[in-house]
């Protein structure tokens, strides 16, 4: 018994080690032990009361950098969302002048608004269509709300637009239903003006107006806008009607172009 | 002995708390390795495989390897590995003691490189091979440092209490 004991003494270390050795492999071989298991699950819990102190700091240290990410990221989605709404908007607008050009008798040429114009004296928007599309001098341009001007120069690919908030541009109008006729001109803010109407012209607010057809730039009954304001100067032979036009001229992207001759009624 | 115990603490604690920021791209430092080897060149053999296997029990029932008893085991043989080369220093030539502890720790990351990454191993040899040498290396930058302030050579020469 002695000598077993000195023997185990005199080697020890290899006992030790093969001891640990077969401890090791046993408990890799109980890996997926369900008491295994439990006991890691266990003692992972009360050594989390050790660790959280420092996963929260390293969480704040982390914070200022993802509140940098998220600012970011915040701004890209806006700006996307910005960008999809803009596009549902030109989607919606496309979807009007198709209707347009598919209910309407005329010969219409779509465009695309290409320039606002930058002369001092003369309200413009240039268009890409010109000659080579059948586009001459002194025809109608429309959008789906209403007519917006006429063509005054053509090249070969474009035209300038004269369009109808320029002071000097001039329509004959038709309000409707009365059927009174009158020139209009544009004032500000899209509000217009129509004269030479009759004293007796019986104008109401919420009138339509729309082109008399006494042009032969412009065909009749096209829409322009209704009446918001009616004046009854005294001592004035005529009446003064102030009319909001649909257009939104400042944001026009598309117009038509009215490629048809014009007879005068 | 209640110092080195200390320090054994340090180091679990080291690994278990810091291991994570030191942590590229999921390979970490073995500082408890590096304990254990220490340990056992300053201490009796046997004392180290004891303190190895515990201190790899703790190290995975706190999560830090995925196989329970892998640390254990490895820690164990490390101890007993570097038990040989107790006040071996002077008796070999130094190249030969060098390559010998190196290898001590290379086996002991090829064990745990093998046992956690066995599908790399049969899928991608190569990469497996890059995963080995980038674990062990990266606990050798550390023990290199290590070195710098107690070297192996003066543990080794440490007599047995």
């Amino acid at each position: 018994m002695r000598n077993l004991y000195l023997f185990f003494l005199k080697y020890k270390d290899h006992f030790i080690f093969l001891f640990f050795v077969f401890s090791s492999f046993t408990l890799l071989l109980q890996n997926d032990n369900t008491n295994t298991i439990i006991i890691r699950g266990k003692f992972s819990d009360k050594l989390s009361i050790i660790s959280s102190p420092f996963a929260w700091m390293r969480s704040m240290s982390q914070l200022e950098q993802e509140t940098k990410i998220l600012r970011e990221k915040n701004i890209q989605l806006t700006l996307r969302i910005e960008s999809m709404s803009n596009a549902n908007e030109e989607h919606k607008s496309l979807l009007k002048l198709l209707e347009l050009k598919e209910d309407s008798d005329l010969e219409l040429i779509a465009a695309n608004v290409v320039n606002s114009g930058s002369s001092s004296n003369l309200s413009s928007i240039t268009l890409d269509v010109g000659e080579n599309h059948g586009i001459k001098v002194d025809q109608a341009v429309l959008v789906p709300d209403g007519i917006i001007g006429k063509t005054i120069v053509v090249g070969k690919n474009s035209s300038i637009v004269q369009i109808i908030n320029d002071v000097n541009f001039r329509l004959s109008v038709r309000i409707l239903p009365s059927g009174n006729a009158g020139i209009l001109r544009y004032l500000e803010n899209d509000i217009c003006e129509i004269r030479e109407l009759q004293k007796n012209a019986k104008i109401s607010i919420g009138d339509n107006v729309v082109t008399s057809g006494f042009s032969q730039i412009y065909p009749k009954n096209l829409p322009v806008g209704e009446i918001i304001e009616v004046l009854n100067q005294r001592g004035s032979f005529q009446k003064v009607a102030k009319v909001r036009i649909k257009s939104r001229i400042g944001s026009l992207l598309h117009a038509f172009i009215i490629l048809n001759d014009i007879e005068i009624d | 002995m209640i110092k080195q115990i200390y320090i054994g603490l340090g180091a679990f604690l080291l690994q278990f708390i810091l291991v994570d920021i030191l942590s590229i791209k999921m390979i970490r430092p073995d500082f408890l390795v590096i304990y254990i080897f220490y340990f056992t060149l300053l201490n009796a053999k046997y004392k180290g495989i004891i303190l190895g296997f515990i201190i790899g029990l703790l190290s995975d029932l706190t999560g830090v390897g995925s196989y329970f008893g892998l640390t254990s085991l490895t820690l164990s043989l490390t101890a007993y590995l570097t038990g040989f080369l107790n006040g071996k220093y002077e008796r070999l030539l130094p190249y030969f003691f060098h390559s010998i502890w190196v290898s001590i720790l290379l086996l002991h990351f090829y064990i745990i490189t093998y046992v956690r990454f066995q599908i790399l191993y049969e899928s991608s040899t190569l990469d497996f091979l890059f995963k080995f040498i980038f674990t062990f290396g990266y606990t050798m930058m550390f023990f290199v440092v290590i070195q710098f302030f107690f070297p192996v050579k003066d543990a080794s020469r440490a007599q047995i209490s």
